[in-house]
């Protein structure tokens, strides 16, 4: 009797276990269903007073709209987004390997007060350096070109990614290191040979980091570029959005496509990668 | 041994050269900016840069400080990130709590919970706009027609109360999956002992909560809460891309420097936020856990 009642409360309790774990999917992911399932409603019916979640008609209309520059600048957009974000990131995992090595590895002066400054300039916002940035982007000649982008974005993120790279440095231990100078290696060989092998899942998830800061910087794009030749998507597809002839379906096709390359690079990292992704913080 | 002795002579030089590229962009884009900001804050300064700036001294602080709408934005950005931070601080705990144990789906379902926090915000603000649109949104369908728990929906983000709320479970949505995933990486490390023998002693689950697992997790409590509070202080993209009704200081500022075009007083802006900025870190520095390198 007791045993039968235990396995009742046990079954009860896994019921709801799972029932809230179900709840819990859906709420989250609801903003997700509504996206999808609107890329693939005709314009009328995602605008129907009485919507249904699923597409009663399904159509692929707006994946081929935004694919075609004469409809939509979406693949200009796109390019020009990949372009700020690839060498943004890229620039700023080689910069930041070197830089993190030193702070890692070398004993010297002043290491303490530069690992300071740089813990310090990670909690820094953009938005507090926007006036003089304008300024300091305007005097080089920068405004409106995706360089200026790409400088601010290596900027925003290097102080993070530093700081990651050298929390996987730290755990190469100096053994290592020191059997290799042995053997006649250099400074630049080991950190080519030896310290960027071992840490290469940590390097992947600073290159994702970076990434998707680039990609998703709104800020400095709207103040740095004018141009629609050289919007990235935050700005080319908010613009879209403030023009009375956008289209819903079309828009959140856009928006999935947007968010693809990013949700991609984080599933493939969190397939491979034990480390955590999130270490970087999203600042928003 | 040689070596070694050798070592730390030439490290310096190595240092410098290694960290060069870092220093400079970082001196050059962050430390120089940051001083300018101080500069232009006493000046009038037009934003076509080939026009003359005007020294005025202490005019924009007196001007901001005097300003009802720069108190308001401050007392709303206070509120918002008291309540974003506090939701998603929480629901991240929770959610890390009821994912600290065995099930099916475990890894692809917090895979999929951490989705709202790598999409990027542009694609997020579509969908949230579209599901409240004030004519055939899905949330006024499902509040009002099918669910009936409103009879007159608000005008969701062109009303600024409205808005406001949206705005902030907008951010703890978006926010709460960077609490859960640190808090669940902790979680794992506590010793499932500690709970057997509190159990023993007949402690109740939230004796246990507060026995066990909050001196175990305060470390990482702090840093999200720290980190997160900073973060959703200075926020501005998410906000101002949902609504033009929640003027929260990031957006204050944004609107000063670019609708408005007064560089001078964005400026002054910038470096009391600077200031705020500078005393949450003194004050955080001793506390935060910067995964234990700080």
């Amino acid at each position: 009797m007791a045993m039968a009642s235990s396995k009742k409360t046990k079954m009860t309790k896994k019921v709801a276990f799972y029932a809230t774990l179900i709840l819990l999917m859906v709420v989250t992911l609801f903003p997700f269903l509504i996206m999808l399932m609107t890329a693939f409603k005709s314009s009328g019916e995602a605008v129907s007073t009485s919507p249904t979640i699923f597409p009663k008609e399904w159509t692929f209309q707006h994946f081929q709209d935004i694919f075609n520059p004469v409809v939509f600048p979406y693949l200009i957009y796109f390019k020009n987004s990949l372009i700020v974000a690839l060498t943004a990131s890229v620039l700023a995992v080689t910069i930041g390997i070197f830089g993190a090595y030193a702070l890692s590895k070398l004993k010297f002066m002043g290491k303490t007060t530069i690992n300071a400054s740089f813990y310090t300039v990670y909690m820094f916002s953009g938005i507090l350096l926007v006036v003089p940035l304008f300024k300091i982007i305007s005097g080089l000649g920068l405004y409106d070109t995706r360089t200026s982008l790409i400088i601010t974005m290596i900027v925003q993120t290097l102080p993070t990614a530093i700081f990651m790279l050298k929390s996987y440095f730290d755990t190469i231990p100096d053994d290592l290191e020191e059997a290799a100078m042995i053997d006649g290696l250099n400074r630049i060989q080991i950190i080519l040979y030896i310290i960027i092998p071992l840490s290469i899942s940590g390097i992947i998830s600073v290159f994702v980091y970076s990434f998707m800061v680039a990609w998703n910087d709104y800020l400095f794009a709207s103040i740095f570029i004018s141009n629609s030749e050289n919007f990235t998507l935050p700005i080319g597809l908010n613009a879209l959005f403030s023009t009375p002839d956008y289209v819903w379906g079309r828009m959140m096709a856009a928006s999935l496509v947007t968010a693809l390359p990013v949700v991609i690079m984080y599933a493939i990292s969190e397939h491979f990668i034990k480390g955590n992704l999130t270490e970087g913080g999203v600042k928003g | 041994m040689k070596t070694t002795i050798k070592k730390g002579k030439t490290d310096f030089k190595l240092a410098m050269v290694l960290l060069f590229p870092s220093l400079f962009l970082l001196l050059l884009l962050v430390a120089y900016p940051m001083f300018s900001n101080i500069q232009i804050s006493f000046f009038h300064l037009p934003i076509n840069p080939r026009l003359d700036s005007t020294f005025i001294g202490l005019e924009n602080y007196i001007n901001i400080l005097s300003d009802i709408e720069f108190l308001k934005s401050l007392g709303l950005t206070v509120l918002y990130t008291a309540l974003a931070v506090g939701g998603s601080t929480v629901l991240g705990l929770l959610v890390a709590i009821f994912f600290n144990r065995p099930f099916m789906f475990r890894k692809t379902a917090r895979s999929l919970i951490i989705l709202s926090y790598v999409t990027p915000s542009i694609s997020l603000i579509f969908a949230w706009k579209y599901m409240f649109n004030n004519s055939y949104g899905i949330v006024n369908f499902l509040g009002g027609d099918v669910f009936h728990l409103f009879k007159q929906a608000p005008l969701w983000f062109d009303n600024p109360v409205s808005s406001f709320i949206l705005v902030v479970i907008f951010a703890i949505w978006r926010y709460f999956p960077y609490a859960f995933i640190s808090f669940l990486a902790i979680l794992q490390t506590i010793d499932s002992s500690l709970y057997e023998a509190a159990e023993i002693d007949g402690a109740s689950a939230w004796q246990k909560f507060k026995i066990v697992t909050l001196p175990a997790i305060m470390p990482v409590l702090i840093t999200v809460i720290t980190l997160r509070s900073i973060w959703l202080f200075y926020m501005f993209t998410d906000v101002y891309l949902l609504t033009n009704k929640v003027d929260i200081l990031g957006i204050y500022l944004y609107k000063t420097a670019f609708a408005f075009n007064d560089l001078g007083q964005a400026a002054s802006i910038s470096v009391i936020l600077f200031i705020i900025l500078f005393i949450v870190i003194i004050a955080a520095r001793k506390r935060v856990n910067f995964n234990g390198n700080g």
